[in-house]
């Protein structure tokens, strides 16, 4: 009896809606409506649906993006080859679009698969040969990188994206509904689906809790970070493929301002940074939030320097303010 | 120290224990597994602080809210397992806690001749001090952990088991050390399991059992029997299943090992579990029984021999195969927190995850039949749950652990092993776990169980092999297995005195 009454005391403190919401996912949204608030002071077509919709646009690609990243997070790993798995994403799927008409339909499918390539050496060196992952996917990037300087000999890429491709980051298909929000919530919802409904999603938590336990229990656990890594690649590459398609073009640096918002979004969604715990809602209000945050220090016409230290202090304190929660021991 | 008790949870590690040390007197602590010794010296050590009680030196109370302040006050202390960094200097683990400093910075001539001393008073005055303690054979480092405690010029000198890894010229040798400190004046602690050991050494003698001092005496008032009669006792707390009379069957084991061995750990381990059988590991902690466990289930990599099920050859080289239909295993481990659940997740989660295989298609788990599949365990195992919603970790230690056993029945295994699955736990819980075995090996599942505690093995075992060093040295049947046959063989008493007369 004494277990029931202390299970149910934290639920009856909040507001009943709010049943069986993270703490952590709720505070992710206030802030949201707190910096939405916060931007009307400057100019009321902060609130205009015209804004909000051109900051879903943006935010579906760091979605993407972020997507992969938590699946990785769940499960206590890191994945920082996200720049230039973004940047191969783009990169390749452009040079691929040089290649005739079989080129323009093949583009976005082997960006994607050059990424689920990076995925995969992550994911081997992670599950099967015990590299900590901070390490392997910082190298990955290198290498990626290097390839990358060496296809292109340095310059830009004089190749441009696919007509697919530029449909896909600016057109839309239902009117009013940018494509990039509409892939965005196709993916969401098959990550959701994914990660409450099968037994990949079963075991990402499990064995991002306990990795010996969830062995223990006979789950084949490399093969599930493997998986995870490849699919985080895949995504990073697409993201990258939609960017292209967003600038036409691919660029050099076109991820580098990816990998700190993937994760700080990933974690200001109340997902724990030594895994197993946190849901994808969380992830999406993370996602919105550092959206709103980098285009309303834009507005405010903050210098370059002052965004970035602003951005890097509002990251840690809200990391201070909910990213700590005890675990239940 | 008076009146000291400390809890672990719900279970009492220690109840008003009491101890006097003297200076200039070694003093054995005896006891079994579990009865409480090593909590006594953790907070002796300042490593855990007790619930209640006081501890006194030299007649002034003191508290150690950390390892540092008791070494301060001058205990140092030997454990069981070593405390060394491999890839550091024997001088630099010496010194390690406190180095010598010029200047801020380690004083490395002064740190050399610091452990050179050290080295030389504990009788190891031949290990350099610049050799990397990797480099060492273990019973070299035993030597070298000593001489760290020594550096430290403690007053009081607890060993917990320090000569389990030595060779016989090694002990002798740190025995005249302990008798020449002895003669210094330090008080020594020394606990070992090794009855003439203590013989040899102890001024006086301290028997514990389940937490409490039983009794005190002079070295050599006592004989053997009459100290193994008083750790044992006569405390029979626990219920069992009366256990069905066995007829011969010709059906070929369930389980089957042939001269199993995993490095210089498990050594030609030959046994056989048939279908129905409840089979115990008894033996000391540690003597192998874990990784026979973990062998079996192929958690362990490199192992040699042969492994039988039904009869047949069967390689297992990951849990996941262990679990197949074709062998049918599951393994109970050891230590619920952190190998059998994932605290955070749910009941619900925690109890389907070895089993979700079973309840989804092509990846997509029904949760119909998961859910029906839990309430079915739920109620069998009469675990008591706020529902299959709430974080396993929410429970108490016995519905924790009922959840672990409940999550490997869902696969119906026919093979189960068991690490110590009642230590923490409370005694109704025990006796369901108990009553569980008794009712699974009746309905045809082969049963292998570890357990430190030897009641245990008694009332629920129809066999009992017992492990010393990673061998099996006895086993025993039926009305054989009774406690001083299992302590006896547990301590390999018999065979030391076998070894002693030949």
């Amino acid at each position: 009896m004494s277990e029931m009454t202390t299970e149910r005391q934290p639920a009856r403190r909040l507001p009943k809606f709010l049943h069986g919401v993270d703490p952590a996912v709720a505070t992710a949204f206030a802030c949201i409506l707190l910096l939405l608030a916060f931007g009307s002071f400057y100019s009321t077509s902060f609130l205009s649906p015209e804004y909000l919709l051109q900051q879903l646009k943006v935010a579906s690609f760091l979605g993407v993006i972020a997507t992969g990243m938590m699946l990785v997070i769940l499960l206590g790993q890191i994945d920082l080859s996200v720049p230039w798995s973004v940047a191969v994403g783009g990169m390749m799927a452009c040079a691929a679009a040089a290649f005739g008409p079989a080129g323009e339909v093949l583009a976005i499918p082997f960006g994607i698969a050059c990424g689920m390539a990076i995925g995969l050496v992550n994911g081997i060196g992670v599950a099967y040969l015990r590299i900590p992952s901070m390490i392997i996917t910082l190298a990955t990037n290198a290498v990626a990188q290097g390839l990358m300087v060496v296809y292109t000999g340095g310059f830009s890429p004089q190749d441009s994206a696919t007509a697919a491709m530029r449909w896909l980051a600016t057109g839309s298909l239902l009117p009013g509904v940018p494509n990039a929000v509409v892939i965005w919530a196709i993916i969401g919802a098959v990550a959701v689906f994914l990660l409450t409904r099968t037994t990949f999603g079963r075991s990402v938590y499990g064995i991002g809790n306990r990795e010996r336990a969830a062995y223990l229990s006979g789950v084949d656990t490399r093969r599930i970070v493997m998986v995870a890594f490849i699919i985080s690649g895949a995504l990073s590459a697409f993201g990258g493929v939609l960017l292209a398609g967003y600038a036409s073009k691919a660029a050099q640096s076109m991820g580098d301002t990816y990998l700190l918002p993937a994760i700080a979004a990933v974690v200001l969604g109340g997902t724990s940074i030594l895994g197993g715990r946190g849901s994808y809602l969380g992830t999406v209000a993370g996602v919105i939030l550092i959206t709103l945050l980098q285009s309303i220090l834009s507005v405010m016409q903050m210098p370059e320097a002052g965004r970035q230290i602003i951005y890097g202090v509002v990251i840690v304190a809200m990391l201070l303010l909910y990213g700590r929660t005890p675990p239940v021991r | 120290m008076e009146g000291i008790s400390k809890r672990y949870g719900g279970v009492r590690a220690l109840e008003k224990a009491e101890l006097v040390v003297e200076a200039g007197r070694i003093h054995a602590i005896l006891g079994e597994n579990g009865a409480g010794k090593s909590t006594l010296i953790k907070v002796m050590a300042g490593v855990v602080s007790p619930d209640e009680g006081r501890m006194l030196l030299d007649g002034k109370e003191v508290r150690f809210a950390a390892p540092a302040d008791a070494r301060a006050a001058g205990i140092a202390c030997i454990f069981q397992e070593l405390s060394l960094v491999p890839d550091l200097s024997v001088a630099d683990n010496i010194a390690i806690a406190d180095p010598p400093r010029r200047f801020g910075l380690i004083d490395r001539r002064a740190q050399r001749l610091l452990a050179e001393e050290a080295l030389a008073r504990a009788g190891a005055g031949d290990i350099h001090p610049r050799a990397l303690v990797r480099d060492l054979p273990l019973s070299r480092r035993q030597m070298v952990e000593i001489a760290k405690a020594l550096a430290s010029r403690p007053r009081i000198l607890i060993l917990d088991e320090a000569t389990s890894a030595l060779t016989a010229a090694d002990v002798a040798k740190v025995f005249a050390v302990l008798k020449r400190l002895r003669a210094e004046g330090l008080a020594l602690l020394y606990i070992s399991h090794r009855m003439h050991e203590i013989a040899e050494l102890a001024d006086e003698c301290t028997v514990f059992r389940n937490g409490r001092n039983v009794e005190s005496y002079k070295a050599g008032t006592r004989t053997d029997a009459e100290v193994v009669q008083m750790m044992i006792g006569r405390e029979y707390s626990n219920v069992f299943p009366p256990k069905p009379q066995r007829s011969d069957d010709a059906a070929p084991p369930m389980l089957e090992c042939r001269e199993l061995g995993w490095g210089g750990r498990l050594r030609d381990i030959n046994f056989s579990v048939r279908a129905g059988e409840v089979v115990g590991l008894g033996g000391l902690d540690g003597q192998g029984q874990r990784d026979l466990l973990l062998a079996l289930f192929g958690v362990l990599r490199g192992t040699t021999g042969e492994v039988l099920v039904d009869g047949r050859p069967a390689t297992i080289a990951s849990p996941a195969q262990a679990r197949s239909a074709k062998v049918g295993m599951a393994l109970i481990p050891e230590d619920r927190k952190t190998e059998g659940l994932m605290l955070p997740m749910t009941v619900r989660e925690n109890l389907s995850f070895a089993v979700l295989d079973r309840v989804s298609m092509a990846g997509i788990i029904d949760r119909e039949a998961e859910e029906r599949l839990i309430d079915e365990m739920v109620q069998l195992l009469a675990i008591k749950t706020a529902g299959i919603d709430v974080p396993v970790g929410a429970l108490s230690g016995g519905n924790q652990q009922k959840v672990v056993i409940a999550k490997w029945l869902m696969r119906k295994p026919r093979i189960i092993l068991l690490n110590d699955p009642t230590r923490g736990i409370d005694v109704g819980t025990k006796q369901e776990i108990y009553q569980l075995l008794r009712r699974l090996a009746d309905a045809g599942a082969a049963i292998l169980f570890y357990s430190t505690d030897y009641d245990e093995l008694i009332g629920c075992c129809d066999r009992v092999l017992v492990l010393y060093d990673g061998r099996i040295v006895r086993e025993l049947e039926g009305s054989g297995i009774t406690e001083h046959a299992l302590i006896s063989s547990a301590l390999n008493v018999e065979a030391e005195t076998r070894g002693a007369a030949a």
